[in-house]
């Protein structure tokens, strides 16, 4: 019995792990996975809106609100961004990925080290009233301070789908994603759409940060351990399929939480990639990737 | 008069020079075929026109309904957006987006928002494969049914006039037909203005008001009018004697 509730609150662990990856995974599905940008900086943009968070949260607003209101200004970052990308590399002839790996390796070391300067390396949390307590289902026990941010994905997930498969502009980015020219053709901006898009993943992190935030106090390089999980699971999921995203997220989650409660908690960062080269290996489109 | 026209274009890729000095000349309600065999230069004037090549030299001209609009320099969707409807090499579907996703896209610019509940109508009542297949991912369509889908898509734009690069590749000799049989219902219903790109040489010139020759990068013929069989003759041998 107590291997059963050991495995129980392993796997229930695992979901609400699970579903906090995929918030911080779901700006690189846009941005890897729809735009082909290999954005290693994404993890570091989270941990740079979770900073954000804490400010305003010194003001005694709530993490998610506080991700809520700063998620405008960072979508016009995400703007700029693009717009600093796409003049450096994709207008000077086909975006060369190791040239924009380093590119956006070099963002992301500007971002850790802005924070460093500006905070120091002390770690920073938020302060909210569930902090320390626990649901409890029978044996199996969830820590509010991780349950509250795993709810937020199921509502960013269905709200960003809704967005990409009911609005013009969500089609001409599903468009983009595999052909710049049938958006072209279409009478359609393809550059508009894809620097919207990277707004959108930018607005995304800072979501993302403020469940990360609320889950554990963050240091400015607490994105570097997320780095590989965060492409593992876009890659698990398809390239840019955003309930996939969810799903992956959740089965590297559990996989994770099982590794952890049952081989021992130094392999369970091992668990993503070992999951990430099965699927090179055996369904290079992912589970959920549909058309290539 | 309403009409596209070219004058003294220079286009090609890097160092390389495809097109030399060409000019062409399509009025509204024609049908005009563009001809000659592969690697003339057929489809770099058709993405010079449509901005996808970037014209060395020379103009691309539509005057329209009184206005005068100099296309060379424009981003491609910028001219789809004035009223030159596209059918490029290859089609260029969103392979992931339904038939009807595909359409709506097309229908989602500023010039086509309007009518886009009519255009998309009017697609349906020209290709009823395409009303039954609607729900359906256009990767899941065959050759054929791509095609008409890449017309239809850009009767979704609400055009002047369509450009429409070689409709036959890839198809078999059956669906050849049916295209073009299917792009000459619509010119003769619609009025619709066409520039057509097309190496299958009966069938263009079956259809087509006036033909261009393109060889090696210049107009070599300009026909001017519906030609008997005699002239399809002069034409077909003056295409192949230029290869």
């Amino acid at each position: 019995m107590i291997v059963l509730d050991l495995a129980l609150n392993a796997v229930a662990t695992g979901i609400v792990l699970g579903s906090i990856y995929a918030l911080l995974a779901l700006g690189l599905a846009i941005t890897f996975g729809i735009l082909h940008i290999p954005n290693v900086a994404h993890p570091a943009i989270v941990i740079a809106g979770a900073y954000a968070v804490v400010v305003l949260n010194r003001f005694g607003l709530d993490p998610i609100l506080a991700g809520l209101l700063w998620s405008i200004p960072f979508y016009f970052i995400g703007l700029a961004f693009y717009e600093f990308y796409a003049r450096s590399f994709e207008s000077r002839g086909g975006g060369n990925t190791l040239q924009s790996l380093t590119l956006f390796f070099g963002i992301s070391l500007v971002i850790e080290i802005a924070l460093v300067v500006a905070y120091g390396t002390d770690l920073r949390s938020v302060r909210v009233g569930y902090v320390g307590e626990s649901l409890r289902l029978g044996t199996v026990a969830i820590p509010y301070r991780f349950l509250v941010p795993a709810l937020i994905t199921p509502v960013v997930v269905f709200l960003l789908w809704l967005y990409l498969s009911k609005t013009n502009t969500g089609l001409a980015i599903r468009a983009v994603a595999h052909d710049e020219r049938a958006v072209s053709v279409a009478g359609v901006n393809p550059t508009a759409i894809k620097r919207h898009a990277f707004g959108i993943a930018t607005a995304l992190a800072v979501i993302a940060g403020a469940a990360l935030v609320i889950t554990g106090p963050v240091d400015p390089f607490a994105g570097r351990i997320h780095i590989g999980r965060v492409f593992a699971i876009v890659v698990l999921a398809g390239m840019g399929t955003i309930p996939g995203t969810l799903a992956a997220a959740i089965i590297i989650g559990v996989a994770e939480s099982l590794v952890m409660s049952f081989a021992s908690p130094s392999w369970a960062p091992g668990v993503a990639f070992a999951i990430l080269l099965a699927t090179l290996a055996l369904r290079p489109t992912g589970l959920f990737g549909g058309v290539r | 008069m309403n009409r596209l026209h070219v004058e003294g274009l220079f286009a090609g890729y890097g160092a390389v020079t495809v097109l030399r000095d060409v000019a062409i000349e399509v009025r509204q309600g024609e049908l005009v075929a563009l001809l000659g065999m592969n690697g003339n230069g057929k489809s770099t004037l058709l993405n010079s026109i449509l901005g996808f090549v970037r014209p060395g030299a020379g103009r691309v001209i539509l005057e329209w309904d009184g206005e005068t609009i100099e296309l060379a320099g424009r981003a491609p969707h910028e001219i789809v957006g004035l009223g030159i409807g596209y059918v490029p090499e290859g089609r260029r579907l969103a392979p992931n987006l339904t038939v009807e996703e595909n359409l709506l896209l097309a229908g989602s610019s500023n010039r086509a928002k309007a009518g886009r509940k009519a255009n998309l109508e009017l697609c349906y009542e020209t290709f009823s494969i395409l009303k039954e297949r609607r729900r359906q991912p256009a990767s899941t369509l065959s050759g054929g049914q791509q095609q008409m889908l890449a017309i239809a898509r850009a009767l979704m734009t609400a055009p002047k006039l369509i450009v429409v690069d070689e409709p036959s590749v890839g198809l078999a000799p059956i669906m050849v037909e049916q295209v073009i049989a299917t792009i000459r219902r619509l010119q003769e219903q619609t009025g619709l203005t066409i520039l057509m790109a097309e190496q299958s040489f009966f069938q263009a010139i079956e259809v087509a008001s006036r033909a261009y020759i393109l060889s090696h990068g210049r107009i070599i013929r300009v026909f001017d009018q519906k030609l008997d069989p005699a002239g399809q003759e002069e034409i077909r041998s003056a295409m192949m004697g230029a290869v």
